[in-house]
C-alpha cells in the first residue's frame, strides 16, 4: 500500500485523501489539496484507488430512476455538443476528427444529392441552439420546455432508434441540418447562416415526391442566425426535401429555384 | 479472491464485467455513438440516481442532477482515461460531486432537515439499501468490517454529504481524527472490496 506521500511544510496534506475522495472537503481545502495532488503522482494514484471504493458505495445505492428520464437525457444529449478529446501528439497536424458526428454519418446511407459538409461538427450545436432559440440561458430542461410547442415531436425524432443526421450546404449560403427517422416517417430540419431575404419573402420547406408537392412550413427565424426546428412528418418513399424562397405568406407549391434538394 | 464468486454479471453497472464493458461503451460515446450512450444510460442511470437521491433526498432535484450528470458523461466522454480509474468510478465521482455541490449550494434553507435526516440514516439505511444483491451484500459486509467511528465518518461524509469538519462536530471528535479515520476507512474498504488501488 502506498500510504506515505509528500510532506509540505511539515504538514501532511496526504491525510486529506479520504475526505477529498468523498468530497467531504470545503472549497479552500479542496483547492489546496488539488495543488498538492498536481505535484504528487503517488497521491493521485491513491485517490484513484479510494475512488474505486467510493464508487462501490455509490453503486450499492442503485435505485431505478424515474420513468421518462431516459428519453429526456437522450434528447438533451442529442442537443449537446461534446467536448473534443485532447489532441493526440503524433497526429497533431492531421485533420481534426469530428467526434460528435462521424458515427452518425457512418451509419447513414448518404443521400447522393446532398453535399455532406465537413462542417458537420457544427451541426449538433446548430440544432441545439435552434431548438433552444430565444432562451438566453438556464438548464437544458428549461430550454426544452421553452421550445415546448414542438419539442416533444422534435425529441421523439431525435431519440428514435434509427435517427440519422445529415448536414448539407444550402445554395446561396447557409447550412441545413436534418435528423431523420425512417421508422417514424419524420424528420427535424434546422438551418443556420441562411442568406437574409427581403422582408416580403421567407424560406419555405417542402416535401416533393410521387405523392405530390406538400408544403411543410415556413422557416421561423430564431436567434443566432438560425431557423427554429421544423418537424416534417408523413414522409413517404421517394420523397425529397426542398427549400425555396417564397412570398412571406407561403406558397402552395414551390415557385422559386430549389436552394436545397435532398432525396430522403 | 474477488473475481471468482461472481456467477453472472449483475445489473445496474455494479458488476465488474459490466464495468469493463462500460469503459468500452464510454469510448464509443466519446465518438458520438448514440447507441452506446443508450447502453451507458442503462448501465449507470440507477447507480447515479441512487447516490444522488441518497445525498440530496429531494426527488425532483435528484432527477435534475441525475440528468446533468448523465449529460456530463455524454459531453465529456472524451476526457475519460481508463488508465486513471474505472469508468464506474469516473461517473460516480462526478455524480457524487454534483450531488454534494447541489446540497451545499442550498445548504442554508434545508440544513435543519438534512441534519436530522442524515444523522438518522447512516448505518441502518445503508444496510437496508444494500442487501438485495451479492454486490450490495459485499459492500454491506465491508462497511460492517470498519470500526464504528470509521463507518460513521464514511456514511456521514459520503451518503450525508458533509465535510470532514461537519462530521467532526456531529461526532464530537477532533477534525484530525476524522480525516485520518476517513482515509483509513476508505483504504480498508478498497482492500475489502478488492478494487484496484
Amino acid at each position: 500500500m502506498k500510504l506515505r506521500g509528500n510532506q509540505t511544510n511539515g504538514r501532511e496534506p496526504h491525510t486529506l485523501a479520504g475526505a477529498y475522495a468523498m468530497d467531504a472537503i470545503s472549497e479552500p481545502d479542496r483547492a489546496s489539496f488539488e495543488r498538492h495532488l498536481a505535484g504528487c503522482e503517488e497521491c493521485a494514484q491513491e485517490i484513484a484507488g479510494l475512488r474505486e471504493a467510493t464508487a462501490r458505495l455509490a453503486t450499492a445505492t442503485a435505485v431505478p430512476p424515474p420513468s421518462g428520464l431516459k428519453e429526456r437525457v437522450i434528447a438533451a444529449a442529442a442537443l449537446t455538443r461534446q467536448q473534443p478529446p485532447p489532441a493526440a501528439e503524433a497526429s497533431a497536424e492531421a485533420p481534426a476528427r469530428v467526434p460528435g458526428i462521424v458515427p452518425w454519418f457512418r451509419a447513414l446511407a448518404l443521400p447522393r444529392r446532398m453535399a455532406l459538409a465537413a462542417a458537420g461538427l457544427a451541426a449538433v450545436a446548430v440544432l441545439a441552439v435552434a431548438v433552444a432559440f430565444g432562451v438566453a440561458n438556464g438548464s437544458m430542461r428549461d430550454q426544452l420546455s421553452a421550445a415546448q410547442a414542438s419539442s416533444q415531436q422534435v425529441a421523439a425524432v431525435l431519440t428514435a432508434h434509427d435517427a440519422t443526421m445529415m448536414t448539407g450546404a444550402v445554395a446561396g449560403g447557409g447550412t441545413a441540418t436534418i435528423v431523420m427517422s425512417h421508422a417514424m416517417h419524420a424528420l427535424v430540419f434546422t438551418a443556420a447562416g441562411l442568406r437574409a431575404l427581403p422582408a416580403s419573402r421567407g424560406y419555405e420547406l417542402w416535401l416533393i415526391g410521387p405523392a405530390g408537392d406538400r408544403p411543410v412550413s415556413m422557416l421561423i427565424p430564431g436567434g443566432h442566425d438560425m431557423t427554429g426546428p421544423v418537424v416534417a412528418s408523413g414522409l413517404r418513399a421517394g420523397d425529397r426535401l426542398a427549400l425555396t424562397a417564397e412570398p412571406i405568406g407561403g406558397a402552395t407549391r414551390p415557385t422559386a429555384p430549389m436552394m436545397l434538394d435532398v432525396l430522403l | 479472491m474477488t473475481a471468482i464468486d461472481r456467477p453472472a454479471p449483475e445489473p445496474a453497472g455494479t458488476g465488474q464485467g459490466a464495468t469493463a464493458d462500460l469503459g468500452a461503451q464510454i469510448r464509443l460515446v466519446a465518438r458520438g455513438d448514440a447507441a452506446a450512450f443508450d447502453a451507458v444510460y442503462d448501465l449507470l442511470a440507477a447507480s447515479v440516481f441512487g447516490i444522488v437521491i441518497r445525498v440530496i433526498r429531494d426527488p425532483a432535484q435528484s432527477e435534475e442532477v441525475t440528468q446533468d450528470v448523465l449529460l456530463e458523461v455524454w459531453r465529456t466522454a472524451s476526457k475519460f482515461d481508463a488508465e486513471r480509474g474505472s469508468a464506474t468510478a469516473w461517473v460516480m465521482t462526478m455524480a457524487h460531486r454534483r450531488a454534494v455541490d447541489r446540497v451545499r449550494s442550498v445548504q442554508k434553507e434545508s440544513e435543519r432537515e438534512r441534519r436530522t435526516a442524515a444523522a438518522d440514516i447512516p448505518y441502518d439505511e445503508v444496510a437496508e439499501a444494500v442487501e438485495s444483491s451479492l454486490e450490495r451484500e459485499r459492500v454491506r459486509r465491508c462497511l460492517g468490517s470498519l470500526t464504528e467511528l470509521q463507518r460513521e465518518s464514511v456514511t456521514l461524509a459520503y451518503y450525508g454529504g458533509y465535510t470532514y469538519g461537519q462530521v467532526a462536530s456531529l461526532l464530537g471528535v477532533p477534525t484530525g481524527t476524522v480525516k485520518t479515520r476517513m482515509r483509513d476507512a476508505l483504504i480498508r474498504l478498497r482492500d475489502c472490496l478488492g478494487v484496484a488501488g
